[in-house]
């Protein structure tokens, strides 16, 4: 007699795909319900190929609620619009700006749309 | 037509994109065990007095003084910006040919409605808002042509770095103004000989027989020949050939008297170079195993010596390959000398479903292939050596290459981050 792994043991590897008992018995009542879980990188719109992740130092930037250790996401791929968070380069040096920039602030070089502030709240 | 776009002296410009303190200031990057200078950006080839093919430790006093940055490399940065730079080039064709770590030809054909020119400005224009990274595009009819176009948008300011060759009298012109050594594929040999007699620039090449190119440069000066009269004849290779040996070579950082730990190097070399064997799906034949003491030094006494295993069922299982290298290792190892490098070099590689088994030798090694498979993912995703073999040991930092001005790994180490902002309180 062959003896054959029951299906139900089996990790379903697509999770896209309804899971379907091969016992006899009641099919899962999620059958008709399964969704992909959440994914981050979907749901923040990472473009990796223009994404960067920094890490920031200091309290300098508390004003625009970024902290000391806040890792901020950077997408390149972006044009600033009003009131977006930017980070710039200014003689030489990163600084972060809001969107529109002062007089003063015209000499700096974009270097990044901020999109997100990751926080660790531990 | 065919696109041919370059990163502007790519290394560098990969440490200046999270340096904006060094933007527009001199960059070198140095080798292995930073020994010499294998990249500079402008600026620093500008500064032609200093001996930029000099070892570094005798040039480093100027480097200092001229305020030239230095950099050990840093392949891991280099290789995942690498990336980003095919992946967003992949948006303008689905043909593309990587043909090394900061260079790729593009497949424009059946694009012919669009504006050459526009849409090499547009790769130049997003690489660099994606990436930071500054490029150089040329587009021609053939490969030859379009590295030659290439070379032109890089050297003639007017192009601004794109340039289109889309006409003959733009192919011709572009043949009258490059020189015989500016091509593409025409070594250092050649060049001599046909300087010899009397050819000095593209044109007088392409004027020359093809008899003669043929009998004298073989099929490879007939291709290049073709492809500058515009003729395509290089066929685009977008997946790579599976590499016919692999082997790695690196200094130490100090000289080694003892056999242990130039075992536990080899081990790791070993372990590197089935990685990759493994991920171009092939086993290797033979072992090479090479042992030197420095050369350079006048106070060491000098040998080296090299031998290879035959192995009886190829493999490319980390651990039997790691076995056998020890072996021969221990075969030429003598004791009373410094030793600087250890070799190793698998070759006889054959695609991994083609290894015949041995009559005399059980083949239960084959069940291990879920062993290594384990082992490659676990170090993929936890990094390099996670698992590893024993033989490794844990002395890697007192063999290992010296990289002490290396980069952060800003773009795969969370730790390792671009940091901002640290004036503030």
């Amino acid at each position: 007699m062959e003896i054959e792994v029951s299906g139900k043991v089996k990790v379903a590897k697509d999770r896209h795909q309804a899971e379907v008992s091969k016992q006899t018995g009641f099919p899962s009542a999620a059958t008709h319900y399964m969704e992909a879980p959440i994914d981050l990188n979907e749901e923040l719109s990472i473009h990796k190929d223009a994404t960067f992740f920094v890490r920031v130092k200091g309290n300098a930037w508390k004003d625009f609620t970024i902290l000391d250790k806040d890792v901020l996401i950077i997408d390149r791929s972006l044009t600033p619009g009003f009131k977006d968070l930017a980070l710039v380069v200014q003689d030489g040096s990163f600084k972060v700006l809001r969107v529109p920039f002062d007089k003063d602030q015209e000499t700096c070089v974009l270097w990044g749309v901020i999109t997100y502030i990751i926080h660790d709240a531990r | 037509m065919i696109a041919m776009v370059d990163c502007n002296s790519f290394y560098a410009s990969c440490e200046q994109v999270f340096r904006p303190d060094l933007w527009g200031k001199p960059v070198v990057v140095l080798s292995n065990n930073d020994g010499c200078i294998i990249a500079a950006n402008k600026e620093a080839k500008q500064l032609t007095h200093i001996p930029m093919f000099e070892a570094v430790f005798k040039i480093k006093h100027i480097l200092i003084e001229n305020k030239v940055t230095f950099f050990s490399s840093n392949y891991t940065l280099y290789g995942e910006m690498s990336q980003r730079v095919m992946n967003i080039l992949s948006t303008f064709s689905p043909c593309v040919e990587v043909y090394s770590i900061d260079e790729a030809f593009l497949d424009l054909h059946g694009l012919s409605h669009i504006d050459m020119r526009a849409y090499g400005v547009d790769m130049k224009e997003r690489i660099y808002k994606y990436t930071g990274l500054p490029v150089g595009v040329g587009i021609a009819p053939t490969k030859v042509l379009a590295k030659l176009a290439n070379r032109m948008a890089k050297k003639i300011p007017t192009y601004q770095h794109v340039y289109v060759m889309d006409t003959e009298a733009k192919r011709i012109e572009a043949l009258q103004w490059a020189d015989i050594g500016d091509i593409w594929g025409i070594g250092r040999k050649h060049v001599k000989r046909l300087q010899a007699i009397g050819v000095f620039k593209a044109i007088d090449f392409v004027k020359l027989p093809l008899a003669w190119v043929r009998k004298e440069m073989t099929v490879v000066g007939e291709r290049l020949w073709k492809e500058l009269r515009g003729e395509s004849c290089l066929e685009f290779m977008v997946v790579p050939n599976p590499k016919k040996a692999i082997g790695t070579a690196k200094s130490f950082g100090q000289k080694l008297p003892d056999l242990g730990r130039i075992e536990e190097a080899c081990a790791y070399y070993i372990t590197e170079v089935a990685e990759v064997l493994r991920t171009q799906k092939s086993c290797a034949t033979y072992i090479h195993v090479a042992l030197y003491t420095n050369y350079h030094s006048t106070i060491d006494k000098q040998y080296s010596n090299r031998t290879t295993v035959t192995l009886s069922i190829p493999t490319n299982d980390t651990f039997a390959l790691i076995t056998q290298a020890r072996k021969a290792l221990q075969s030429i190892y003598k004791s009373g000398y410094r030793y600087k490098k250890v070799a190793v070099n698998l070759t006889g590689l054959i695609p991994e479903n083609h290894v015949q088994g041995n009559l005399f030798e059980k083949r239960s090694k084959i069940l291990d292939t879920n062993l290594m498979q384990t082992l490659d993912v676990l170090n993929r995703k936890f990094g390099k050596t996670t698992v590893s073999s024993a033989m490794i040991g844990t002395r890697v930092s007192e063999w290992e290459l010296i990289k002490r001005e290396r980069s952060p790994r800003y773009t795969t180490q969370w730790r390792e981050l671009l940091e901002i902002g640290s004036e503030g309180v």
